[in-house]
């Protein structure tokens, strides 16, 4: 797999292509005053080593489509509002090693409601205050100038994300939703504890419940991360993404959407055993590097779709 | 009137001309297969853009008029053509089995993926068809027979996969086929 940690050894990259923004003060950055910004070009080609940035987007709602072959697709709708990059990141760890991140921020928010320290820190990036502030790891090749506006011509129909969001919180449950147990018999002489868990441990040995027993308490709310989504249209008048599939969370909740790590390792270890042919999903021949931002989706068309690189199930087999 | 026909065919080639320029296709280097749609005459409106009332207008804006005609008048709460749960429909299709004519089990009301699923009894088997209306397979819904008495007492008929005889009295001597 694919580790951004295994970057040790590529420190020539560092001074040709970094422009590092964030300052000697933040508190992420443990050396990066050492660094200066770059004015050499920045490599604008994708490669197969490369991780690029995510983006922030907010979860709309579920429809459906119909592909090209007149299959139905169950979407899930997500939204770009107003993403755009707060500083580019860049730590040396003790061990020598780099660690690479863009600071995305999405959603604008009044200027009043921002603490003085945030407004300090968009007034930096020169961007609106924002709701919502993450960092996305990349490779040293795929920073992207402070400033930038994603779109969502950042993604290609017929890629695939990973999409990490907050679950729906469904408070406090027992066993048997938690955890699918069983529960005990409706009838023949069990008393009142018809969904309860049951026994909890052994006996005199070890005389206690093991730590991180399975039990009743607090369900959903937490960060989930659903893998390998398919891109099926996007929509760049609207900045919208159309995902095949479902997305953790409430409608309107943000979510963080990235390409999909396992299947860009996959490609990547392709591409070193030289199967050129399926370092990208099928129909995907580039990805916008280092981002799909707004002036680059002015050059392309709005709503682009993927069609279904599949034999019509609609056709019989001979 | 020839000198009508004139006029229509200069201002035709003039609003061709306008046309062909409006539907330059911009190039999409990422993908060579992807399809692109023809780019929206007006961007569309700042709320949208900010996400109010986002999903109703793609309800709309994803179906041909066509389907939303016919989403509206056969399927919506309030139309005078709507079908009924125990009336038989017929549809044609693009794919195999081209019709199907069958008795509405149940209506699944949810915008634009509504859908209905279709019974009957063909050869002394029994078959189901679900239907998407707005999928592009759906050329045609045609009521053939209201149900008895203008609507039955239940929302879905599940009951009549185990009782034959009450199908055959839902269908009565009419066996149509849409023509």
């Amino acid at each position: 797999m694919l580790r951004l940690w295994a970057l040790k050894h590529k420190t020539s990259l560092i001074s040709k292509c970094l422009h590092n923004s964030s300052s000697l003060t933040a508190p992420t950055t443990a050396t990066s005053s050492a660094l200066t910004s770059a004015n050499a070009p920045l490599p604008t080609k994708w490669t197969p080593e490369s991780i690029r940035t995510g983006l922030i987007a907010r979860k709309r709602g579920m429809t459906v489509l119909w592909n090209d072959q007149g299959a139905r697709v169950p979407v899930t709708v997500l939204q770009l509002e107003n993403c755009q990059v707060t500083a580019n990141i860049v730590t040396i760890r003790q061990d020598k090693s780099e660690y690479h991140a863009v600071q995305v921020a999405a959603s604008d928010k009044p200027l009043k409601r921002t603490t003085r320290q945030m407004q300090g820190h968009f007034r930096k990036a020169k961007v609106n205050p924002k709701r919502i502030l993450k960092e996305f790891s990349i490779t040293p090749d795929a920073h992207v100038p402070v400033g930038t506006t994603f779109s969502a011509i950042h993604f290609v129909p017929g890629q695939y994300v990973d999409v990490i969001a907050k679950s729906i919180g469904k408070g406090f449950q027992g066993g048997m939703k938690r955890w699918n147990f069983k529960g005990l018999r409706a009838s023949h002489g069990v008393s009142i504890s018809h969904r309860s868990a049951g026994a909890t441990g052994a006996h005199q040995d070890p005389g206690r419940i093991w730590p991180g027993k399975k039990m009743a308490a607090r369900m959903g709310g937490q960060r989930i991360t659903t893998q390998n989504l398919a891109v099926v249209r996007v929509d760049s008048s609207l900045n919208l993404i159309y995902l095949r599939g479902a997305v953790p969370g409430v409608d309107d909740a943000q979510v963080m959407v990235r390409d999909a790590k396992k299947l860009t390792a996959v490609g990547c270890h392709n591409q070193a055993k030289g199967l050129y042919e399926k370092v990208l999903p099928k129909g995907v021949d580039d990805l916008p590097f280092p981002a799909g931002t707004l002036e680059m989706a002015k050059t392309l068309p709005s709503i682009v779709e993927a069609p279904a690189y599949r034999r019509s199930p609609f056709v019989p087999q001979e | 009137m020839l000198s009508n026909l004139f006029k229509w065919t200069a201002s035709s080639s003039t609003r061709s001309m306008s046309t062909t320029v409006q539907a330059v296709i911009k190039p999409y280097p990422f993908s060579k297969t992807a399809i692109i749609h023809s780019e929206p005459y007006v961007p569309p409106p700042a709320p949208l853009v900010q996400g109010k009332g986002l999903m109703p207008y793609l309800q709309k804006n994803l179906t041909t008029p066509e389907k939303q005609t016919m989403l509206r008048e056969l399927f919506g709460r309030h139309s005078t053509k709507r079908i009924y749960p125990g009336s038989i429909v017929g549809v044609m299709l693009e794919h195999a089995p081209f019709t199907f004519t069958g008795v509405v089990l149940a209506i699944r009301r949810r915008g634009i993926d509504t859908s209905m699923v279709l019974r009957n009894v063909i050869q002394r088997t029994g078959v189901e068809m679900q239907l998407f209306v707005n999928s592009p397979h759906v050329k045609n819904i045609k009521v053939i027979q209201k149900p008895p008495k203008g609507r039955m007492k239940r929302a879905k008929l599940y009951y009549l996969r185990y009782s034959p005889e009450k199908m055959g009295a839902l269908a009565g001597s009419k066996k149509g086929t849409i023509v």
